[in-house]
């Protein structure tokens, strides 16, 4: 007994036989058992990987600019076309919920309204919500 | 009152150290913050700008032109897209660092997509600059 | 004997009182490649908890199944789990209060398994090492013993009870080994509220870093999964509202 100190013994974490039980990527985005914050997490993480995507192609569609206006133009026909509106759709409803979020994340990662931030993070979204019907409308009925 | 046991200095203690010899300081958090907030207004005023006061939604290459023929909109165009790349590249680094590489590894990424940002930006001008003296 | 279970009613009696309910528990043993599911049957009265219905399991039907219990009130920390893919102590989780004839029982996600639900928390304790809050209370030793200086400092009255369920539930712990993780950074915060005698700076410094309060992803997982009301998310941005603090602060000192 006189021997044990306050201090505890060099640890090998890893020396455990089953070392690590992490549940990897089911931890982000298995469903079961998620609360509200952490479907925030995931669809945050989604989003954000997904207009990524969207901007990486739409760089490169871009570039039918530098081949002048018969190549930009033919390219314009094609994006009035109801799937593509659909697609304008997903990426207005990604970037809304990504930015919204983004500000209760980065509100509460400053260590702002930490204890309402369930609260925001509600009123966001349905903020969110209205945003994206008057978008969707705008884009059906004008496009 | 008795002192708590304080471990090595530049040492997390027995199991855990910090990312560096000593705690490195972290700005990619607090960037990622900054060019969030402004990816927030720029892409406001970029979807209204280029979608949503334009008749049929998209602007054919004539439109473009005369868009781009104001260096107001030249300005801000450059800035949202530095701020959406800074942004996105730093987004994904993140996730990509949640899996806990090792400090090697996270350096690389970091270079690669510095250079991969700053490509990004350049290809930016260059189409910028190619439209706007089409002729 | 614990509240509900009648250890006379055997599980293949043909009538009993109780609610009939099926466990799946998860087994693996060290030398097992991968873990699997036993299945076990019990009747559970309203009041009979996950625990007490493991135990029985244990005395009455399977001896081999290994899990850890104490104090059977949620404040050891001991007996935390996953049921039906939630983090709770099992020892206040009422059966009937899952809302179903089917429990799933796991250990906690992301620690070193010893075996079937008894995790080996070595690696938790060393997080907390890392910080100052090295694991030994006053309680353990004998009246006889000699008490090295600087013991009564680890007497802690503190909500976190150390059961792990928020590492358990964390998203980010799940894929980083590094990350220091919410247990530690709150008891990070709590160091630095109540230095006793210690120099916080070196816990600021530590915490400071991509791996430390910097890694999270507001989930707030941990928070919601804390049987003690210890709000780990809360105290990691509130490490992040200091570290911010000083650092803009030491910028302004070179300025001036």
């Amino acid at each position: 007994m006189s021997e044990q100190s306050v201090s505890p013994e060099p640890i090998d974490p890893g020396s455990s036989w089953a070392s690590r039980r992490r549940r990897g990527i089911a931890g982000w985005g298995d469903p079961r058992g998620r609360r509200l914050g952490g479907w925030a997490f995931i669809l945050n993480r989604l989003t954000g990987l997904g207009v990524l995507l969207y901007l990486s192609f739409h760089l490169v569609v871009l570039s039918l600019l530098a081949r002048g206006p018969s190549a930009w133009d033919g390219f314009v026909s094609l994006a009035g076309s109801p799937i593509f509106l659909c697609f304008d759709v997903v990426l207005i409803f990604g970037l809304l919920f990504h930015g919204l979020n983004g500000i209760r994340v980065t509100l509460v990662g400053f260590g702002l309204v930490v204890d309402r931030q369930r609260a925001m993070l509600v009123a966001l979204m349905v903020i969110g919500a209205i945003a994206l019907v008057v978008a969707a409308l705008h884009i059906f009925a004008a496009g | 009152m008795a002192q708590l046991e304080q471990p090595p200095a530049g040492h997390g203690g027995p199991g855990w150290t910090p990312s560096g010899e000593t705690a490195r300081p972290t700005w990619g958090w607090i960037a990622q913050a900054i060019t969030g907030a402004f990816v927030l207004v720029l892409v406001t005023l970029h979807m209204i700008a280029n979608h949503f006061i334009v008749a049929g939604g998209l602007r054919d290459f004539a439109d473009v032109v005369a868009y781009l023929s104001n260096p107001v909109v030249v300005v801000l165009e450059v800035c949202f897209l530095v701020a959406v790349t800074w942004h996105g590249l730093l987004g994904l680094r993140a996730v990509l660092f949640d899996f806990g590489l090792s400090r090697r590894v996270e350096t690389a990424i970091t270079r690669v997509f510095t250079v991969l940002g700053l490509a990004i930006v350049a290809y930016g001008l260059w189409l910028t600059w190619t439209i706007t003296s089409y002729h | 004997m614990s509240a509900g279970i009648d250890p006379a009613r055997d599980t293949h009696a043909t009538e009993g009182t109780g609610v009939p309910i099926r466990f799946r528990v998860y087994r693996r043993k060290a030398g097992d490649r991968a873990g699997h599911f036993d299945e076990f049957a019990l009747e559970v009265a309203p009041d009979t908890t996950v625990l007490d219905a493991l135990v029985a399991i244990r005395t009455r039907l399977d001896p081999t199944l290994m899990l850890r219990h104490s104090c059977f009130h949620a404040s050891c920390g001991t007996c935390g789990m996953r049921v039906n893919d939630a983090e709770v102590m099992a020892c206040v989780t009422k059966v009937l209060d899952l809302g179903t004839p089917r429990v799933k029982v796991e250990p906690i996600a992301n620690g070193a398994l010893l075996g079937d639900l008894a995790t080996d928390m070595v690696d938790f304790y060393a997080r907390l090492a890392a910080i100052g809050r090295a694991l030994v209370r006053n309680s353990e030793w004998l009246p006889s013993s000699e008490l090295p200086p600087g013991i009564e400092a680890h007497n802690r009255y503190e909500s976190c009870i150390e059961c792990g369920l928020c590492l358990s539930a964390c998203p980010v712990v799940a894929t980083d080994a590094r990350y220091l993780g919410p247990a530690a950074l709150a008891a990070a915060e709590r160091a630095i509220g109540e230095p006793r005698g210690l120099d916080p700076g070196f816990i600021l410094n530590l915490i400071d870093d991509p791996q430390g309060a910097w890694r999270c992803h507001a989930a707030f997982e941990c928070t919601e999964a804390c049987p003690s009301e210890v709000d780990p998310a809360g105290a990691i941005m509130a490490l992040r509202r200091r570290a911010a603090g000083a650092r803009l602060r030491s910028i302004i000192r070179r300025r001036t």
